[in-house]
């Protein structure tokens, strides 16, 4: 971590000169931004609320994370169950040609223990989380040389059919995003309904861990994508061409 | 059957109205006159200024708007048979005289009993039926909903609702309906290729319909698609609604 | 700050009109983009669309009102989560903080996502004069560096280019064989950026968003570059306006759902990446070190004018583009700097000055339709109106957009207008030189004598280039009341 340095306009003059244009002195909002003054159990309520409306519209709502992951540009599997859940993955692994596979260290891998099965198919696969023997930089050339990039999900949401993950140890940031394949495994319990329940659940971690919540957020809807040349749409520019997200019930 | 009868509504003719295109005007007075409206013509009106207001120029928009507002101050009604010039009096004279409260009151007082003619007669006199004023059409009608009347005013449906009752109307739609024709006062004239190419794009969709009349509710607008269709040597002809109303009377 | 030719509007303007290539690209545009979002307002219901949109106003309107406030929130969280905040007041400033950064960690190469601001700063040849490479990496920002150009519209920059430019581009520049497959080009991009991504020192990201509660910079993105930039190497540089920040990570849902429906008619991008200071100590990568440059560059000009504050809400969707007409026949090139279309017509002339873009707010019909499909029901029409009455008559001369030949036509029209008998004269003088048109060559009328065709008095000229303008009728309809309809035989 890096000490501060003064580049640029002092904070205070910065202000000052924001003050001036707003022709007033430095006087913060009369009223206080109702989500910033929310309390640690007002969170908590809400947080509660939300994982309530869950529980009551489960099989629904996978349902709906189903259909909107798969009008993202997802390729949507179901499993009901870890067998099946590996049947899937290694037939798109077979499918992709791929031989090189590297996953992050999430504890759905330890429900769907996929390693064997594809090890047993010729396929390498390695797991993403540096340790004395796997320092970074080797990782982080293995995930370049790879073919497909395997995470779990830290939640899924519904309303935009969305993975969203939280880079830290063992996760990183560039197994989702180098390997030309992504696959995501999601369960039951990552599911979240709306924008607002991720962005409540997000803030709440925050303020309880007294202002830590990560250093990075993805959401992820579907393939890389753009339009830039004549409008017309293309895939897997720098990000993966195909994503496949398998939904363990 | 004519509507609410004793209304009297003093009528804001437009200057474009006025000076070139006289018979709209005579056509809204047979109309509203026909709907049981006792009319009025206050003879001091001229422009509402707009074309100075839209240009930057508030003097001499102050200057012209001060007028309107002496000539119709002791109207029950103003009908307007124009969005834009409707909208200059109900909308843009607050933003003019906001630091003059004086004036800023007896603009809101000739806001609040301004309206345009299609408005007027659908939500003022409760027109259901364009047979009411007797209206009858022969052939194939295209209406462009203009910019201030559609946006400034949010007058949406009321000229449809007119035109679809008149008999022996049949509509056609307008491709890109609600793009700008063009016009936009100076800016016609400041810009003209850009204005060219939006009212070229326009008479290609209008000539597209398939209808024989273009029908709008402003003749600034079917002054600058009229003036395109003619040079482009179409046989479309243009008509306010008012003359629609009135029967099509040339 | 990147040069400005706002000052050539008119010749660039007529320029692109007829450029026919021009039309056809940006007739993409007008059906690609503003179908896909219809469908989108469609399809959340057009209250539910309104309700969203009222609701980003709102914060909006309250975070700008209070933006010191949140700037200093904004501040200590960025600070908290371990990153830097620093203010820069103009370019000049900005571009001094990115290169002393670049030079003191001794930067060789850098990777960028697309970043607005940074255009507007010039960023790149200051860079690149202390010895960075640097390397745009969205496919249009790619292709525009490469061509050397600015961008032409805020979410697709190089829209003006066809595939067959593309490939003569890619061609010419990477000395391949052409290949005119869309999906080609997208490969030789991603095969060339591939390794810059991953040798790159630093990675420059815009940011939609910058959130005050969390210290939080939020990109909204497709091609996965700005996750790449943001990941990657080992210092990650965030520039944007002062304006984006936002109150609340809450608040971030309903942007969200108003920008990239508004932007490209998706639900949601392919990504939004939100990064909240530099990696922690064992996260398996990310970026040693956070930065965010937040730029003032002129901003304070418009939240210090209470009828320009609103442009301050933008959120560079580029809804406003798609649908403006005059947009969609001359491009974004015409506007002569960063900021094309409606919203541009504003900002650059408040961000370069009203001296050189005075044009700009002129060339509008003041339609609305941007109004009506902006996410944060921003009113342009209403700003474009308040520039012109600035300078109109201003007595700063060199912001004074109306010709002497112009203020005369306006007291002319006044005062003609204000007299009714003063008028009547006039357009009795007009109707004798109709009548004797042959002899007086003012303006020639057409067979039927219900038009005319040519007119040599300016401005009636510029009209009839190409439209007929109507003949003066024998009586106004002032003569006709007084003569026929005053008495009430009805």
């Amino acid at each position: 971590m890096t000490t501060p340095e003064s580049l640029g306009t002092p904070k205070s003059e910065f202000l000052d000169g924001v003050r001036q244009a707003l022709g007033r002195a430095n006087i913060p909002p009369s009223e206080p931004y109702p989500r910033l003054t929310e309390t640690i159990p007002e969170l908590e309520q809400q947080a509660a609320e939300v994982r309530s409306r869950l529980a009551n519209n489960l099989p629904n709502l996978l349902d709906r994370l189903a259909d909107m992951a798969a009008k993202g540009g997802w390729n949507v599997y179901r499993a009901r169950g870890p067998e099946e859940a590996i049947g899937h993955v290694e037939e798109i692994v077979k499918k992709s040609g791929a031989t090189t596979v590297v996953r992050s260290a999430q504890s759905v891998f330890e429900r769907v223990p996929l390693d064997a099965a594809l090890a047993s198919q010729n396929i390498t696969v390695t797991t993403a989380a540096h340790d004395n023997e796997n320092p970074r930089e080797s990782l982080r050339e293995t995930i370049r040389q790879s073919d497909v990039g395997i995470t779990g999900a830290d939640y899924a949401l519904a309303e935009t059919g969305t993975l969203v993950v939280l880079p830290r140890k063992g996760l990183s940031r560039l197994v989702s995003l180098v390997p030309p394949v992504h696959i995501a495994l999601v369960r039951a319990e990552d599911l979240v309904e709306t924008l607002d329940d991720l962005f409540l659940l997000r803030r709440l971690e925050y303020h309880q861990q007294n202002g830590e919540m990560g250093s990075y957020l993805n959401f992820i809807t579907g393939p890389s994508r753009t339009a830039d040349i004549e409008m017309t749409i293309v895939t897997g520019v720098h990000g993966p061409k195909e994503v496949h997200m398998v939904i363990i019930d | 059957m004519t509507a609410t009868p004793g209304i009297r509504a003093d009528l804001y003719v437009t200057c474009i109205i006025d000076q070139l295109y006289p018979n709209v005007g005579v056509s809204a007075v047979k109309v509203l006159r026909r709907l049981g409206v006792t009319v009025g013509f206050p003879e001091g009106q001229t422009c509402c200024g707009q074309p100075v207001y839209n240009t930057g120029f508030q003097n001499q928009a102050r200057t012209l708007a001060k007028r309107v507002l002496a000539q119709f101050r002791d109207s029950e009604y103003v009908v307007v048979p124009s969005g834009s010039c409707a909208a200059t009096i109900r909308v843009f004279y607050l933003e003019l005289f906001a630091d003059d409260p004086e004036l800023l009151a007896e603009a809101k007082i000739l806001a609040s009993k301004t309206y345009e003619f299609s408005e007027f007669l659908v939500n003022v006199l409760n027109v259901q039926d364009a047979s009411a004023c007797g209206a009858v059409h022969k052939g194939t009608v295209t209406y462009h909903p203009s910019c201030h009347l559609l946006r400034e005013l949010g007058v949406k449906t009321e000229p449809a609702k007119l035109l679809s009752s008149v008999p022996g109307l049949e509509s056609r739609d307008l491709n890109g309906a609600e793009i700008c024709c063009g016009f936009g006062g100076t800016f016609s004239v400041k810009f003209p290729h850009i204005s060219e190419g939006m009212v070229t794009d326009k008479i290609t969709n209008v000539q597209n319909s398939g209808a024989e009349t273009l029908v709008a509710c402003d003749m600034s607008c079917l002054m600058n698609m009229g003036g395109a269709l003619n040079r482009q040597g179409s046989n479309i002809k243009i008509r306010h609604l008012a003359q629609i109303l009135d029967s099509d009377s040339d | 700050m990147p040069e400005i030719k706002t000052q050539d509007f008119s010749a660039a303007s007529v320029a692109a009109i007829q450029n026919p290539k021009l039309r056809r690209a940006l007739d993409r545009v007008a059906s690609g983009f503003e179908v896909a979002r219809l469908d989108r307002v469609a399809e959340a219901t057009p209250e539910i669309w309104d309700a969203w949109r009222q609701q980003a106003r709102d914060i909006k309107i309250h975070t700008i009102e209070h933006l010191d406030y949140y700037l200093d929130l904004l501040y200590t969280n960025v600070t908290a989560a371990g990153g830097q905040l620093h203010f820069a007041k103009d370019a000049d400033q900005a571009n001094e903080i990115v290169a002393h950064i670049a030079r003191t960690r001794n930067v060789k190469v850098a990777t960028k996502s697309k970043s607005m601001v940074s255009e507007e700063l010039a960023l790149n040849p200051v860079l690149e004069s202390i010895g960075v490479e640097v390397w745009e990496t969205d496919l249009g920002e790619y292709i525009i560096q490469l061509a050397e150009e600015t961008p032409s519209h805020l979410v697709a920059p190089a829209l003006h280019k066809s595939k067959e430019d593309v490939a003569e581009l890619f061609s010419e520049k990477l000395g391949i064989p052409y290949d005119e497959d869309i999906y080609h080009m997208a490969a030789t991009a991603r095969e060339v950026l591939r390794d810059k991504f991953m040798e790159a020192d630093l990675g420059i990201s815009g940011a939609n968003f910058v959130v005050a509660e969390t210290g939080s910079l939020v990109i909204i993105t497709n091609e996965g570059n700005g996750r790449l930039s943001t990941s990657a190497p080992r210092i990650h540089i965030g520039i944007t306006g002062m304006e984006k920040v936002i109150p609340s990570m809450q608040d971030l849902s309903i942007f969200l759902r108003l920008l990239p429906r508004s932007a490209t008619g998706q639900r949601i991008t392919s990504y939004v990446s939100m990064t909240t200071g530099p990696r922690r100590s064992d996260d398996e990568d990310g970026p040693e070190e956070f930065h965010l440059v937040l730029v003032d560059n002129g901003r304070s000009r418009m939240l210090a004018d209470p009828a320009l504050r609103e442009a301050l809400y933008c959120i560079r969707c580029g809804a406003c583009l798609n649908i403006c007409p005059v947009y969609a026949r001359i491009g974004g090139h015409a506007y002569g700097w960063v900021y094309p279309g409606p919203i541009g017509a504003v900002v650059s002339p408040m961000l370069v000055g009203l001296k050189q873009a005075k044009e700009l707010p002129q060339a509008s019909s003041l339609c609305g339709a941007c109004r009506e499909v902006c996410p944060i029901k921003i009113d342009i029409p209403r700003m474009l109106l308040d520039l012109r009455k600035k300078t109109a008559e201003s007595p700063d001369l060199n912001i004074r957009s109306a010709p002497k030949s112009e203020r005369i036509l306006a007291s002319l029209f006044s005062s003609l207008m204000s007299s009714p008998r003063l008028l009547s004269t006039a357009v009795g003088f007009a109707n004798l030189l109709q009548k004797t048109e042959r002899i007086l060559p003012f303006s020639h009328l057409t067979k039927d004598r219900k038009w005319i065709r040519n007119s040599l008095v300016p401005p009636l000229s510029r009209w009839t280039r190409s439209r007929d303008l109507p003949a003066l009728p024998k009586q106004t309809f002032r003569d006709i009341w007084n003569k026929e309809l005053s008495r009430d035989d009805s």
